[in-house]
């Protein structure tokens, strides 16, 4: 596995973001302009699944007009991050913290083949019902979660870049060294 | 008595306050951009650029709330370090300006659902002075040395 981490972070694109003084703070920067931009559509989506907010407004047409956009938001999110990661890959598969973001990162794909079929997809369904169903605000709930886990996550990332890289085991150690100052 | 400032006293405390402030503009930040989008013709469709706006007028503020205060307490752990840096200073300018911008101009533009061409340049030039917030933000972390 560190084999590999290390032959991809050597790969020339990889070691150019790595060697430049510009560019991987270009990315991060693109990263989290992609992160408020599209973090935006998803608290707007979250918001009216919870009914705290566009409440005149059908979810349909709220989720429906959302889907795209926000997934173009992922792939210029994770496009950056990919960038990020792959251009220190050994130390970044070695953070605690960044194995923490993937695994919640994973959990958001479970979270969408969860609610897809209930939620994400029928939208018009949950219009008809008298009130939001506990199933729509479950799934905006959990959604807000995970981001901001994964928010909380990544910014961690740099905290952890020991030069051995950090099991995730050792992090609740470190948070608690941490807050002994 | 000097008192110690609590920033620096436990390391725990930065990286929850850059938490707060990340977590902050991009509730703030989503908002306006879910507004300019719509202007720009992106995004919502069925609702108008005034309704998206005092939807996520209530989010946006509270956003911007959470993300000066956490600022102020990031500033707090070093302000020589920040005011002598450039990148600070030209984002605290591009902050100040893209603020005042968005609850004047901008704000009347949301309000009369105009998507002409004027309001379009001023969606477009919000979207870029918050996304030059940001690179300012990043670029305090990357710039050795101040002025």
């Amino acid at each position: 596995m560190m084999d590999f981490a290390i032959w991809i972070e050597n790969l020339g694109l990889f070691s150019d973001i790595r060697g430049s003084a510009y560019e991987y703070p270009i990315l991060l920067a693109l990263h989290l302009v992609g992160i408020a931009f599209a973090g935006g559509l998803i608290l707007i989506t979250d918001l009216r699944l919870l009914g705290w907010a566009f409440g005149g407004h059908s979810v349909a047409s709220v989720v429906n007009a959302l889907r795209w956009p926000k997934r173009l938001g992922f792939v210029w999110v994770g496009g950056c991050g990919f960038l990020l990661a792959m251009s220190k890959a050994e130390g970044y598969f070695l953070n605690g913290a960044f194995q923490i973001k993937m695994t919640l990162l994973f959990l958001v794909v479970v979270h969408a083949l969860v609610f897809r079929p209930t939620v994400y997809n029928k939208p018009e369904e949950l219009d008809k019902a008298p009130e939001l169903p506990g199933r729509a605000k479950l799934a905006a709930t959990l959604s807000l979660l995970l981001w901001i886990g994964i928010l909380s996550a990544g910014r961690a990332i740099g905290y952890l870049n020991a030069p051995n890289g950090l099991h995730y085991t050792q992090l609740l150690h470190t948070i608690l060294t941490l807050g002994r100052g | 008595m000097l008192i110690e400032n609590p920033v620096n006293t436990f390391a725990i405390v930065f990286p929850i306050l850059e938490i707060l402030h990340i977590a902050g503009f991009a509730v703030a930040i989503g908002s306006v951009a879910a507004v300019d989008f719509r202007i720009l013709g992106y995004g919502l469709q069925q609702q108008t650029p005034s309704q998206i706006a005092k939807a996520t007028g209530f989010w946006m503020l509270g956003g911007l709330v959470l993300a000066i205060f956490s600022g102020f307490g990031l500033y707090s752990s070093d302000p020589d370090m920040y005011y002598l840096n450039w990148s600070f200073i030209i984002k605290m300018i591009v902050l100040v300006t893209a603020i005042v911008l968005n609850y004047t101009i901008h704000r009347k533009i949301a309000q009369t659902d105009s998507t002409t061409g004027g309001a379009k340049a001023v969606a477009v030039i919000s979207l870029v002075l918050w996304a030059a917030v940001i690179f300012g933000g990043i670029f305090i972390a990357f710039v050795m040395g101040g002025l």
